[in-house]
């Protein structure tokens, strides 16, 4: 009843209050603007990505014609781009677009979406500098500090709404004087507390969750309950922490002043000092080697392959001795040479980029590690998780893109060094990516652990906020 | 409708309505044994026994600082005694702290509310936490105008009213409650004085239903008025207590000022 009462009384003072009103106002339309923001992106996304296809298409088809034509006895368009070479099938000419789709729910969390390729142009010549390389030209003061996407208001903005509705939720009562009216009547200030509370939990997580589900309905996100389901429990943990925080901070006792001060400390510790405390950390003690560095790397071993073409040849089979029939390293026509040296310099980008990826490796071990110490961290990974905009993503696509990239040289290298000639028979043969997706359960897994860490911290900020509030008896 | 009217309507088809007890009723409503209250070395409350019975309307008399209102706050629950016992009804309010302010109405010395609601929303809120939640608009708008508010300023913000006014609809919050026991702190300071004859009244009625109300006030007139008996409190102790019946309005003030002068 008392819940019910308190709900009734808490709609007619927002009706009432036309400041916090226009607070309510500002975050919905601040929350629409990163979901329109949210869903631009995936448009553009997905106008890419149906640009690559089509290439890969369009390539293809260029390809067999030419073939068909010079199987009918025409001349190549160019000498140095003849289709029948293997080295110009698998090479630029021929080379096939690996794509990542969008996530589920990329259109709620662009997460690093923007900053890490989601597609791949694959050949012969694909290495690991091919990695860390980014196609798109961005402004990169926007790769910098993220999109303005819905993941970015949930996990930065939403406390600040939530403490604006809560900080002065009992010491606002006590100090107009209405709390000694309040606890005269058979309710105890934790009840009161809780029904505020609830009432502004219903209209923040209505607001939080209604933008998301209608984001989802845009970007047709509901293939994955899953994801969703996942999505929702992230951004109700988070928020239910921050109102739990909010009572605790107001069983204090203390003035409004002081709990909005002590709220907006607790904010900026939580969700901006510490996250970039545990980044730049990371970055100190596992620095990044520089680029700068690998790229010296990668001229050094392609001048040097280039100088010694025929002893890395005799090399390259030495180390592959299935491939050496009927192939003479003095004989070596022009293509198997050239490989020979692609080769040697992707050895060599491989000792580089390998001390690149142990130090990220270690970055994100140490992040991880230490995102306990803030729900921000711990909310933003469920959340990229759930949008299927995180690293393990990521991760999944490079690693799927590494296989096909081996498949392809697997396909030509043998014709290169064999010196063969292709037709346009093979075209249908040649080796196609198809990204496999995570499984729900994979998710599922992963997501668990910051969820739970977040639930942990949720019960222990709420005992502490339940012990606080039953000690307060009076006005 | 008159106060006595609104008061003695059956709420028929509504919250089922307390039952009335006789000023016979042996157990005390409100009751202190031995009641001890410090607030670091200065006792407010000293070892007060107190025992109200069923319509009796007990006046508490002392100068600022005398523990009147530590007394009351006590009796709520608002703050735990250091020693002694206080009971509402037979229900020890350490314990029992709801059910004690179930059956108790508040009306402080500076009744605040909501500013941005009307004194009705303000009302119907404070009704419906004690309970009354079943409580119609029309008959929360008696009592408002009973207790002496216009009824036009019914439906108007409280940031517009006066003290008086405000003060008004806590009455009108403690009358809705139809508790037992009616605990005043000052409740006439801001009210004029036609107010104030109607807020003795009010008491009277309530008095006659069988209510008991323990009254802290500096205003000897009312309670010489309005009160059964009288206590005179100094240092958070009960120096005399007194029946109205046998001392007159002149009395009263001569025994109180003898006692505030030793």
């Amino acid at each position: 009843m008392t819940l019910r009462t308190v709900l009734r009384n808490e709609w007619r003072l927002l009706r009432a209050d036309r400041a916090l009103a226009l607070v309510l106002v500002v975050f919905a339309l601040l929350f629409a603007y990163a979901l329109a923001n949210g869903l631009a992106w995936v448009d553009f996304q997905e106008e890419t990505l149906a640009a690559a296809r089509e290439g890969n298409a369009e390539r293809v088809e260029t390809l067999e014609a030419e073939l068909q034509r010079i199987a009918d006895g025409g001349q190549p368009s160019s000498p140095f781009r003849d289709p029948r070479s293997p080295s110009v099938l698998g090479g630029a000419s021929g080379a096939q677009t690996a794509v990542l789709d969008p996530g589920p729910l990329t259109a709620l969390a662009v997460g690093q979406s923007d900053l890490l390729p989601y597609y791949y142009d694959v050949s012969i010549q694909t290495n690991e500098s091919s990695f860390l390389q980014n196609g798109e030209i961005e402004n990169p003061l926007n790769l910098l500090v993220g999109r303005f996407d819905l993941a970015f208001v949930v996990v930065y903005l939403l406390p600040l709404l939530i403490l604006a509705l809560s900080f002065n939720v009992l010491s606002g009562e006590r100090e107009q004087g209405t709390l000694a009216l309040t606890l005269s009547q058979p309710v105890s200030a934790r009840g009161v507390v809780t029904a505020k509370l609830a009432f502004r939990a219903i209209l923040v997580m209505g607001l939080a969750l209604g933008v998301s589900l209608l984001g989802v309905l845009f970007s047709g996100g509901f293939g994955s309950p899953g994801r969703v389901a996942l999505w929702c429990a992230a951004v109700a943990a988070y928020a239910l922490f921050w109102f739990t925080l909010a009572a605790w901070v107001n069983g204090l006792g203390r003035s409004s002043a002081w709990n909005a001060t002590v709220l907006v400390g607790a904010w900026l510790l939580l969700v901006v000092v510490l996250p970039a405390g545990v980044n730049i950390t990371a970055g100190l003690l596992h620095p990044l080697p520089s680029r700068v560095e690998m790229i010296t790397a990668q001229r050094e071993a392609s001048n040097e392959a280039v100088n010694q073409r025929s002893e890395l040849l005799a090399r390259y089979l030495e180390d592959h001795p299935e491939l050496a029939g009927g192939v003479a390293a003095e004989e070596a026509n022009r293509a198997a040479l050239a490989w020979a040296a692609t080769d040697a310099v992707n050895r060599r980008l491989e000792e580089v980029t390998s001390v690149h990826g142990e130090r990220l490796a270690a970055q994100q071990a140490l992040v991880r590690r230490y995102r306990f110490l803030s729900p921000a961290l711990l909310t933003q990974e469920a959340l990229l998780d759930a949008a299927g905009t995180g690293d393990a993503r990521f991760a999944r696509f490079q690693s799927q893109v590494r296989e096909f990239a081996e498949r392809w040289r697997t396909f030509f290298v043998p014709a290169i060094l064999a010196g063969e000639q292709m037709t346009a028979d093979v075209l249908p043969a040649l080796p196609s990516f198809r990204f496999v997706d995570e499984q729900m359960r994979e998710v599922r897994a992963r997501a668990a652990i910051p969820l739970a860490a977040l639930g942990g911290l949720l019960v222990l900020v709420g005992a502490g906020a339940v012990a606080r509030l039953r000690r307060v008896t009076g006005p | 409708m008159s106060t006595q009217a609104v008061l003695e309507t059956p709420a028929t088809g509504e919250a089922p309505p307390i039952p009335v007890r006789s000023a016979e009723f042996e157990d005390p409503v409100l009751e202190a044994r031995s009641l001890v209250k410090r607030y670091g070395d200065l006792e407010a409350v000293a070892g007060l026994d107190l025992s109200i019975q069923p319509g009796e309307v007990y006046c508490l008399l002392g100068p600022n600082g005398a523990g009147k209102t530590t007394t009351i706050h006590l009796f709520l629950g608002f703050i735990e005694p250091d020693a002694g016992r206080v009971r509402v009804s037979g229900f020890d309010v350490a314990r029992n702290a709801l059910d004690a302010r179930r059956r108790l109405a508040y009306v402080p010395e500076q009744v605040m509310l909501y500013r941005n609601l009307s004194g009705l929303e303000n009302l119907q809120y404070f009704a419906a936490l004690g309970g009354r939640e079943t409580l119609s608009s029309e008959r929360l708008t008696d009592i408002l105008v009973d207790v002496g508010l216009p009824l036009p300023a019914v439906g108007r913000r409280v940031a517009e009213y006066s003290k008086g006014m405000r003060q008004k609809v806590g009455i009108a919050i403690a009358v809705a409650k139809d508790a037992e026991a009616l605990l005043l702190d000052e409740p006439t300071s801001g009210l004029d004085p036609k107010a104030s004859r109607e807020f003795s009244e009010l008491i009277e009625t309530l008095r006659g239903r069988g209510v008991a109300v323990l009254m802290a006030t500096h205003d000897l007139f009312r309670a010489k008025e309005s009160g059964t008996r009288i206590g005179i409190m100094r240092h958070g102790r009960l120096v005399t207590e007194l029946s109205t019946d046998e001392i007159g309005h002149a009395d009263l003030e001569r025994i109180y000022l003898d006692h505030m002068q030793e």
